[in-house]
């Protein structure tokens, strides 16, 4: 694989953002995941190549390495950083069609409920994976779930809840995205729900880190 | 009676060891660069300015340990049974909001959402930390108030813990009538802001401080569960 794509992977795994960051310690004074997708875009590697090759491996092992508590919130957070730094760049191809992304993903915080690092860290993931993610933002309800599947056909939604009491929310916002969108894949997660859960409210996946949700999407979406 | 506090920042004792456990690091110390990150929201919490306790004692209640019920005034707090038992031989109750106030927690949100996530998720964490000295500041005040007739206090419980229902939130705001410390709260029955505690902390002169125990609640995915190893 090409030399800067192996360096850009390294970006987003250790959280190095650009020249300036003197995090992670041992990649102090080099290039980060700024320079590094502007002078691969540059040298003229595919901008597909870019997102496929370079920066999702580096996401996808900080995703594992997250599930088997490895790393930690804040170093996902300095990834993301790196990654939504590097995504800078490649925006203006997913608008011109030179890059596609995998599938859409629609993520909100449900009714009641003003919780976000959770849902933010999987939005991140998600998006690093290569995935469109509509971040619909926290206290939010069915039809705006709706509204935005109307605009995203075919996408798959995700619900977050951190309180025993929002969690019950779930249940409805996921039968009335049933009802009015048949056929849309809904996934849960949050420190409330579990596996018994999501059958009962008829989501059709839980998941108990970020990692599970781009595995999930993988499946669905990308296979 | 409602007794009601205001803390400068500098007042408080935070546990730094606990806030880098939840952080994840277990050994207590933050790597960098988070430890900077950390040194930056401490010093802009030195000028907060907001953080605020209170409480109000009831006197005329008492619990129904066969129903598991908390009566307080016309209220009844379904505490279930770890808190019904913690709470056993209290003669008096102590029910309690405190709050890191609205600067630390708009300050986490919009920092989260954009500008800094790293520094928003450090306010986050200090901001919860910040809520639990300010509970741990008026608990000691009030173990001296009580202690002063020969009475002791239980440690304090919170709806949405141990079984207790995280609905008896707005019975336990009731009793205090406007919001106090200025926390309000949502239909869900979350604190705003959200940086905020609340609960109930039982007296008399049978009672006993007994530290949080993890195998008096279900929570399977708490972090202090993490933290604690088990």
């Amino acid at each position: 694989m090409n030399e800067i794509l192996t360096q850009l992977s390294d970006c987003i795994e250790f959280g190095k953002i650009n020249m300036a960051s003197p995090y992670p310690p041992q990649m102090k004074g080099q290039e980060g995941a700024d320079e590094l997708t502007a002078k691969a875009l540059a040298e003229g590697i595919n901008p597909q190549d870019v997102l496929t090759l370079g920066l999702m491996p580096g996401m996808e092992r900080i995703g594992l390495k997250f599930r088997e508590n490895k790393v930690f919130v804040p170093q996902v957070l300095m990834s993301a950083k790196a990654m939504s730094t590097a995504m800078l760049h490649l925006k203006p191809h997913f608008l011109s069609g030179a890059a596609k992304q995998k599938g859409t993903f629609i993520i909100g915080t449900v009714l009641g409920d003003l919780h976000d690092i959770g849902k933010n860290l999987v939005s991140m993931m998600v998006e690093g994976s290569g995935y469109k993610v509509i971040d619909l933002g926290t206290d939010v309800g069915s039809d705006k779930f709706i509204a935005a599947l109307k605009d995203h056909p075919g996408a798959v939604v995700g619900l977050s809840a951190l309180l025993t009491t929002t969690m019950v929310n779930m249940q409805a916002i996921t039968k009335e995205i049933k009802d009015a969108m048949p056929g849309t894949l809904i996934t849960i997660g949050g420190a409330p729900v579990n596996e018994d859960f999501c059958n009962k409210i008829g989501a059709d996946s839980y998941s108990a880190d970020p990692q599970g949700v781009v595995e999930f999407l993988n499946r669905k979406l990308a296979s | 009676m409602v007794k009601e506090f205001a803390f400068g920042f500098k007042e408080l004792v935070i546990d730094h060891k606990l806030m880098a456990g939840v952080m994840g690091y277990e050994n207590g110390q933050l790597p960098p660069p988070f430890d900077e990150y950390m040194e930056t929201a401490l010093q802009e919490a030195a000028t907060l300015n907001d953080i605020r306790a209170s409480y109000l004692l009831i006197d005329n209640s008492r619990i129904d340990k066969g129903r598991k019920v908390l009566y307080a005034r016309e209220n009844e707090f379904n505490i279930g049974n770890a808190v019904c038992n913690e709470l056993n031989g209290a003669e008096r109750f102590a029910f309690y909001v405190c709050t890191a106030g609205k600067t630390i927690s708009d300050k986490s949100v919009s920092m989260l959402k954009g500008e800094d996530p790293v520094l928003g998720y450090v306010y986050d964490i200090l901001g919860s930390a910040i809520a639990e000295a300010a509970g741990d500041k008026m608990q000691l005040f009030l173990k001296n108030e009580v202690g002063k007739a020969g009475e002791k206090t239980t440690n304090r419980y919170s709806p949405g813990y141990c079984q207790w229902s995280v609905g008896d939130q707005h019975k336990l705001f009731s009793l205090f009538g406007e919001a106090p410390c200025g926390v309000s709260l949502t239909q869900s029955a979350l604190m705003q802001p959200v940086k905020s505690i609340s609960g109930v902390i039982g007296i008399g002169k049978n009672v006993e401080f007994r530290e949080y125990q993890c195998s008096l609640c279900f929570s399977e995915n708490c972090v202090y569960r993490r933290i604690r190893g088990i």
